[in-house]
């Protein structure tokens, strides 16, 4: 009998140290959460990084790994990661492009049950296009980032309004020998020609996809691009102007021998640098459109997701609003001149009186388009890509690059049999 | 008690290449990709009837194929050369031969993106000169008719060296005695490079061709880096194209059937042109008495 009640004390009081050990580990347990970033957006949110883990010691590490600094780059990584059904990200950070293959992959999930109809008002609304999928959440924005002209404030008075303008003042300069090139912009045959399309498309009142309806074979289309090759005939851009990507257009600009550039706010504190021939002499707008039309800049733009096979996404979530805080926000704009998502840095006095461009990068932010936001955008991308640059390069008239485009565009749209309608 | 030993070998083999070819063939009759929900549903070989009415994919196999008799006979021809002199006994040999591997040794993206550098337009040395002498600047990258001879010319200086330097191990296999003996019988130095140097080299010839054709045909890196495909896909090799379709497009199944239509093309080119030589190479020893 005393034996039977000596074993049963002995086991109840295994069992009773053995839950409390679990309620003491459980207590003790932190959240390892990786995220995927490229290696400049890592190296830029590293101190922030930082602070998160001392203010969660204990609770959540963050552990961050540097992708490849292109962006095609990264979603071969991402994909490959993803596609073995066993990544190790709990948090990518998304290129705007990849949201709707991602979400009909299965790989995303919504984060409307952590980030709400309040925190979204919080957010320019520029910003806030190509987060949504289906009418889901997935992807909160981090960095807003848009298609900008700069223009030579040393040269006019103020920038083209209008293709005809762009044309008209560009040609003057290049005639009284001021400058070398009128225009320069991302020509070759990669994802860069697609943003400059989409631009100067919808500033000639145009539409790439809309819904079922491609209007490649529009007279606007057939405009926008009449008017780029234009551009290339009349030197107002370089021939070379076919082969340029961002750095080729920003080396033109900034060794002062173009007029006009189009590119992304990351120039901006390239051309302030103390190599630029163009330091102090710039300024920035959207693309020309014609008279009535509204002008437009393609939204480029990154933001952070959340993995579907991810076990901790509450601790991710408060990660990417830790990353995402308007604190951030303000530092990453002053020391990098990433473009703030969050209205109130917009509206903040001070910042506006320390930044030149602050205002001007809102105002072509409430301008944003998004590229046709399908799973097989990449697929019309690749379409508009080849046939554009065969016109640019002379290969094929515009009629027939583009009839061509029209053709193959419908082709992938009804061999999606209306699913991603 | 043989096939017991060699079990090991093969069943890596089997693994490292078996495997994946298997799985690619068997991937190339499904429909696999974005809008089937990664889930793979058979569709009657409709990848095979797509891939033969793609006029993408032969202009692919073209411009690749273009791009890779073109650059491997140039790199035979000048590594043939340059391992003649390098097998030369000059003084400073060893370094010079170190010099001539280095193109070698670069990664070909950072040498693809030297060469992209080079190239350009306006500030490309190439272009640098033609309007030092005052001629209309090429934009090399930028013609569609050209561009792919820009490609060529990085592949052949890179992998010159690779060839030279198997050739060169061929060179110095061969006694020098023949050399000395065909002297005696009043050969000339012309003669000796027919009757000694080239057929002695010739199985290091076929052995770099292999090697070199093979590499070529799935060229990626150089033309990813130097031109993106472009300029109006000028450029665009096959393994791109499939690499576009799989990691771009997430059309798995489309992607596994152009390699592995790809794969066929070549291997029996490959199959006729070991025929046609081994033909001609009867043929000649039957003219012989």
């Amino acid at each position: 009998m005393y034996k039977k009640i000596s074993i049963s004390l002995a086991l109840g009081l295994i069992l009773i140290v053995t839950s409390l050990l679990a309620g003491f580990a459980s207590f003790l347990r932190v959240d390892h959460i990786n995220v995927l970033m490229p290696a400049p957006f890592a190296d830029s949110t590293t101190e922030i990084v930082e602070r998160f883990n001392k203010d969660f010691h204990g609770k959540i590490k963050v552990h961050v790994t540097r992708g490849p600094m292109e962006t095609e780059a990264m979603s071969d990584l991402a994909i490959s990661s993803l596609i073995l059904d066993n990544s190790p990200y709990d948090i990518i950070l998304m290129d705007v492009t990849w949201l709707a293959k991602y979400a009909e992959a299965g790989w995303l999930v919504d984060l409307n049950q952590w980030f709400n109809k309040e925190k979204t008002e919080e957010i320019v609304t520029g910003a806030m296009i190509g987060n949504y999928y289906k009418n889901n959440l997935f992807r909160w924005p981090f960095v807003a980032d848009m298609g900008l002209l700069y223009w030579r404030t040393d040269l006019m008075e103020r920038p083209p309004k209008t293709p005809n303008e762009l044309i008209e003042i560009t040609q003057i300069l290049q005639n009284r020998n001021k400058v070398k090139h009128g225009f320069v912009w991302q020509g070759r045959q990669y994802e860069g020609l697609s943003c400059v399309f989409l631009e100067v498309l919808k500033g000639f009142g145009g539409n790439w996809i809309n819904g079922n309806a491609i209007g490649l074979n529009l007279p606007e289309s057939k405009n926008a691009v009449s008017w780029l090759k234009e551009l290339i005939d009349k030197d107002i851009s370089p021939t070379s102007v076919t082969n340029f990507a961002e750095p080729e257009a920003l080396q033109v600009f900034k060794s002062g021998d173009s007029a006009l550039m189009r590119n992304w706010p990351y120039a901006w504190a390239e051309l302030q640098k103390e190599d630029s021939a163009v330091r102090g002499k710039v300024g920035i707008t959207t693309m020309v459109s014609l008279p009535g039309v509204k002008s437009s800049s393609t939204l480029g733009s990154w933001g952070f997701s959340i993995m579907e096979k991810s076990t901790q996404k509450d601790s991710s979530a408060k990660v990417i609003e830790y990353l995402t805080s308007v604190k951030s926000q303000e530092e990453l704009f002053l020391n990098f001149g990433y473009t703030p998502t969050n209205i109130k840095l917009f509206k903040d006095s001070e910042l506006i009186h320390q930044s030149e461009i602050i205002m001007d990068l809102y105002n072509a932010l409430n301008l944003t388009v998004s590229r046709p936001q399908l799973p097989l955008y990449a697929q019309f991308s690749d379409v508009i890509q080849r046939e554009l640059s065969a016109i640019l390069t002379d290969k094929k008239s515009v009629n027939e690059g583009l009839s061509l485009a029209q053709k193959n565009s419908e082709n992938i749209l009804s061999s999606s049999a209306g699913r991603f309608q | 008690m043989t096939l017991i030993l060699i079990l090991p070998a093969a069943l890596l083999i089997s693994l490292v290449f078996l495997f994946p070819l298997v799985h690619y063939l068997w991937l190339s009759s499904k429909a696999f990709s974005v809008m089937t929900g990664l889930v793979a549903i058979n569709n009657n070989g409709a990848n095979w009837i797509r891939l033969l009415n793609d006029q993408r994919f032969w202009q692919d196999i073209y411009q690749t194929t273009r791009f890779a008799i073109t650059s491997v006979s140039l790199e035979l021809l000048l590594a043939i050369i340059i391992a003649i002199i390098l097998d030369q006994r000059i003084k400073g040999r060893g370094l010079i031969r170190a010099i001539t591997l280095l193109p070698w040794a670069l990664p070909t993206a950072v040498m693809a993106l030297g060469w992209r550098w080079i190239f350009n337009s306006p500030y490309g040395p190439i272009e640098q000169i033609t309007s030092l002498l005052g001629l209309e600047p090429i934009n090399i990258l930028s013609t569609p008719e050209i561009t792919w001879m820009a490609t060529v010319i990085a592949d052949v200086w890179k992998t010159t060296p690779f060839i030279a330097l198997i050739i060169l191990a061929g060179l110095q296999s061969i006694p020098y005695d023949l050399y000395e003996a065909l002297r005696l019988e009043g050969g000339n130095q012309y003669s000796a490079f027919i009757k000694i140097t080239i057929p002695l080299i010739s199985p290091y010839i076929f052995l770099s061709l292999v090697f070199r054709l093979a590499q070529a045909f799935g060229v990626f890196d150089l033309i990813q880096v130097m031109t993106g495909g472009g300029p109006a896909s000028s450029t665009e090799s096959i393994a791109m194209y499939a690499y576009i379709n799989a990691m771009r497009f997430l059309d798995f199944g489309y992607s596994a059937t152009i390699m592995i239509g790809s794969f066929l093309l070549l291997s029996t080119s490959c199959f006729l042109a070991y025929l046609i030589i081994n033909q001609t190479k009867s043929l000649i020893s039957n003219q012989k008495p």
